[in-house]
C-alpha cells in the first residue's frame, strides 16, 4: 500500500510531477550527449593518431628519443623488423629513415620531416593509401618523387608534377638538397601532421644522406588490446639497442587528454546530479508541504516517522526513477540514431583538424554508462528526499494537524 | 476501556508573557461504550483535550489513564503504537487520503497493524457496508459527497477495532439530513462495536443524541450531565 500511495501520491499534481521529468529527460539526454560526444572525439583522436601516424608501438635508438639526430640510427633496423613481423599478434611494420630538414618551392618554403619509407611497408602499417588525395602513392621507379599534404601543396603553390627542393644536413654534417617531384597529396585529419611530414623513397633519401640505415620501426598490431603483450614481447627482443613505446607514450599529450576523459564525464554527471537533486528537493518541499495535515492525519492514525520518512523517500525515488528511466530511454534512442547518422562538424573542421579529430563524429557511452547514470539519479534523489521529510518529521502530530498551507 | 482524567492542563507558550491556558486542571472519566459529546464555543479547548485524550497532544501537566496505561507517560513510539491499536480519529474535514479509493483509505490503517490483506478487505468491506457506502468502495474522496466522505472516515476509525473514537466536530461541515444520517451510524456502530465515542461539537444536533453531555468553557468543564 506504501508503495502505491506514494506512486499516486508522485501523480497527483501531474502537471507538476511531468515539469520535472521532462527537465531530468533533458538534462539526462544533454549529459549523455555530451559524454557521448567527449568519448567519440578522444576515441577518434587515438583512432587517428594510431591510423596515420604513431602506429600501435614505435621503435628507436633511445638516442634518437632525446635529440633526434642523424646519427642516432637503429642497427640492423631491417632485420629487426623482419624478427619482429615474426611475432604473435604483430600484423605489419615499416622501416623509416627520418630526417628534418626544409622543403622549399618557387614559392615559399617550410619545415617538414622527412619520412624515407618503403611504400609497400608503409601502407600496410599506416592509412597513406587511404589519405592520397590526388595523384599517386611514391612510384617504385622514376626520379625522386616525394608526396607532400594538401595543405602543405596550398602553401606552396603547388601541383602534381611541381618540382620542389629538399634540404637537409647529410651524415656528414654538410648541407645538402635534392630537387625532388611531386607524385601525390595526401590529406590525414590530423593538420599537424599535415603540416610537418612528406613522404619520399628511403632508397632516394639514403642516397642523399650517406646513410643506408633506418630511425624508426613503426608496428601495427593485430588489435589494439594487444598492445601491452607485445610491447612486453618486445622489449624482451631488442632489449637495450631500442625503446619501445606505444601510441601513449609517443603522445602524451593525447594519452593525458584520454585519461582525463572519465574525469570529464564525472564532472558533467556531477553538474547534472546536483541540479537534478536541487530540482527534487523542491518538487518534494512544495509536495510534502501542501500535505503537512495530510502528514498529521497519517502520524495520528499511526504511522511511525519512519514509515512517514520511507513514505517521502519512495516517492522521491519513483519521481528520479520515472525521470530517470525515461531519461534514460530517451538518450539511448538519441544516441543510437546519430550513432548511425554522425554528428557533422565540418565548419570546424580546422580546429578539430589541430586535435585529429574526425569531421562528422559518432557518440557513443558504453551500457555500463546508461546504469551508473541511471544509479546516480536514484542515489541523487534518495538523498534529496531527506530534507524535506526532515521537514515534515521534526512536527508533532497535533502540530502537522494544525497548520495549513 | 475506561478513559481516567485527572488534574489535565495545556498552556500554549509557557514561558511566554502571554500564555494561553486552553485546559485547565481538568479531571474526568469516560467508561467503555459511552457516546459522549464535548460542547462549548469555539476557542473554549475542546479539541485541545481530545487531542490530549487521543495522545497526539501532551499535556503541561496531569495525566490520561487509558485503562492501565498512562499515555502521557508513553514515549513517541509506544503512544504511536497505542494510537494506532486503540484510538480511531474522526476529523471535521474527513482527512481522507485524496489518491486512495474508500476501500484503500479503510485497509490503510489495518495494514499499519500488520493485518493481512484478506482480514484488510473483508473488514474494510463491512465497515463501508455499515456505513452505506457498499457500492462506492472503489470511488476517490474527490468522487463522493461531503457526508459520503465522513461515513468513509467513520469506517476508516473503526477499522483497526479502536478502543475509542474521537470525533472533532465531525457535522460541522454536512446538512442536516447527512448529519442525521451519519448520527445514526455512528450510534448504531457504537452499539454494534461496543466502541466509544467522544465527539467535540457545538452541533445541537449531536449534542440531543449524545448520553452524556460535558460542557466546555474557558478551559474547564462547566457542567457534565447524563441525557
Amino acid at each position: 500500500m506504501l508503495l502505491r500511495l506514494a506512486w499516486r501520491n508522485v501523480w497527483r499534481n501531474r502537471l507538476r510531477s511531468s515539469i520535472m521529468v521532462a527537465a531530468m529527460v533533458f538534462g539526462l539526454l544533454g549529459a549523455v550527449l555530451m559524454s557521448g560526444f567527449v568519448i567519440a572525439m578522444t576515441n577518434s583522436m587515438i583512432e587517428n593518431a594510431i591510423k596515420y601516424q604513431t602506429s600501435h608501438l614505435q621503435l628507436h635508438n633511445p638516442k634518437f628519443i632525446v635529440g633526434e639526430e642523424l646519427a642516432a640510427w637503429l642497427p640492423e633496423a631491417d632485420g629487426l623488423a623482419t624478427q619482429i613481423r615474426q611475432q604473435p599478434g604483430v600484423a605489419a611494420v615499416t622501416v623509416r629513415q627520418l630526417v628534418d630538414g626544409m622543403l622549399a618551392s618557387a614559392a615559399s618554403t617550410r619545415g617538414v620531416r622527412i619520412n624515407g619509407i618503403d611504400l609497400e611497408q608503409e601502407v600496410a602499417v599506416t592509412a597513406l593509401a587511404e589519405s592520397l588525395a590526388e595523384g599517386g602513392l611514391l612510384p617504385a621507379d622514376g626520379r625522386n618523387p616525394i608526396m607532400v599534404s594538401r595543405r602543405n601543396a596550398e602553401r606552396l603553390n603547388l601541383r602534381i608534377g611541381s618540382k620542389v627542393v629538399l634540404t637537409f644536413t647529410d651524415a656528414g654534417g654538410e648541407v645538402t638538397g635534392a630537387a625532388f617531384r611531386v607524385c601525390g597529396f595526401f590529406k590525414t585529419p590530423l593538420s599537424g601532421f599535415d603540416d610537418a611530414n612528406v613522404y619520399v623513397r628511403r632508397s632516394d633519401l639514403a642516397g642523399l644522406t650517406g646513410l643506408d640505415q633506418a630511425h624508426e620501426l613503426a608496428v601495427r598490431l593485430e588489435s589494439d588490446a594487444l598492445s601491452d603483450q607485445v610491447k612486453t614481447a618486445l622489449v624482451a627482443l631488442v632489449g637495450a639497442q631500442a625503446t619501445v613505446r606505444d601510441w601513449g607514450e609517443v603522445q602524451p599529450i593525447l594519452a593525458a587528454m584520454t585519461a582525463s576523459v572519465d574525469q570529464t564525464n564525472s564532472i558533467l554527471a556531477a553538474v547534472f546530479m546536483a541540479a537534478l537533486g536541487f530540482g527534487i528537493v523542491n518538487i518534494m518541499l512544495m509536495s510534502v508541504f501542501e500535505r503537512t495535515r495530510e502528514f498529521g492525519v497519517l502520524m495520528a492514525t499511526g504511522m511511525t516517522k519512519a514509515k512517514v520518512l520511507t513514505l517521502i523517500i519512495i516517492e522521491a525515488l519513483f519521481l528520479g526513477g520515472s525521470g530517470g528511466l525515461l531519461g534514460m530511454a530517451v538518450s539511448w534512442l538519441v544516441l543510437a540514431l546519430l550513432g548511425r547518422v554522425g554528428l557533422p562538424f565540418g565548419a570546424m573542421a580546422e580546429g578539430l583538424g589541430v586535435y585529429g579529430v574526425d569531421t562528422v563524429l559518432y557518440p557513443e557511452v558504453p551500457g555500463s554508462y546508461y546504469l551508473s547514470m541511471f544509479a546516480l539519479v536514484l542515489v541523487t534523489s534518495l538523498l534529496a528526499a531527506f530534507y524535506p521529510a526532515r521537514q515534515i518529521l521534526k512536527k508533532s502530530p497535533v502540530e502537522a494537524l494544525t497548520e495549513r498551507h | 476501556m475506561s478513559i481516567v482524567v485527572d488534574q489535565l492542563t495545556r498552556i500554549y507558550n509557557p514561558d511566554t508573557d502571554f500564555p494561553i491556558t486552553a485546559v485547565n486542571n481538568v479531571s474526568l472519566e469516560v467508561k467503555p461504550g459511552e457516546f459522549v459529546a464535548v460542547m462549548g464555543p469555539s476557542g473554549s479547548g475542546k479539541t485541545t483535550l481530545l487531542n490530549m485524550l487521543g495522545g497526539i497532544d501532551r499535556p503541561s501537566s496531569g495525566t490520561v489513564r487509558i485503562d492501565d496505561s498512562d499515555i502521557t507517560a508513553l514515549g513517541d513510539k509506544e503512544l504511536i503504537s497505542f494510537r494506532r491499536d486503540n484510538i480511531g480519529f474522526i476529523f471535521q474535514d474527513f482527512s481522507l487520503l485524496p489518491v486512495l479509493t474508500a476501500k484503500e483509505n479503510v485497509e490503510f490503517v489495518m495494514q499499519l497493524q500488520g493485518r493481512s490483506h484478506v482480514e484488510c478487505a473483508t473488514r474494510s468491506l463491512q465497515l463501508l457496508n455499515d456505513v452505506g457506502l457498499g457500492d462506492r468502495l472503489n470511488c476517490v474522496p474527490g468522487k463522493l459527497s461531503g457526508g459520503q466522505q465522513q461515513r468513509v472516515a467513520v469506517a476508516r476509525a473503526l477499522a483497526p477495532k479502536p478502543k475509542f473514537v474521537l470525533a472533532d466536530e465531525p457535522t460541522a461541515n454536512l446538512d442536516a439530513v447527512t448529519t442525521r444520517d451519519l448520527l445514526d451510524i455512528m450510534q448504531q456502530l457504537n452499539e454494534k462495536e461496543g466502541v466509544t465515542f467522544i465527539f467535540s461539537t457545538h452541533d445541537p444536533r449531536v449534542i440531543e443524541r449524545a448520553r452524556r453531555v460535558i460542557v466546555f468553557e474557558d478551559g474547564i468543564i462547566k457542567e457534565d450531565r447524563v441525557q
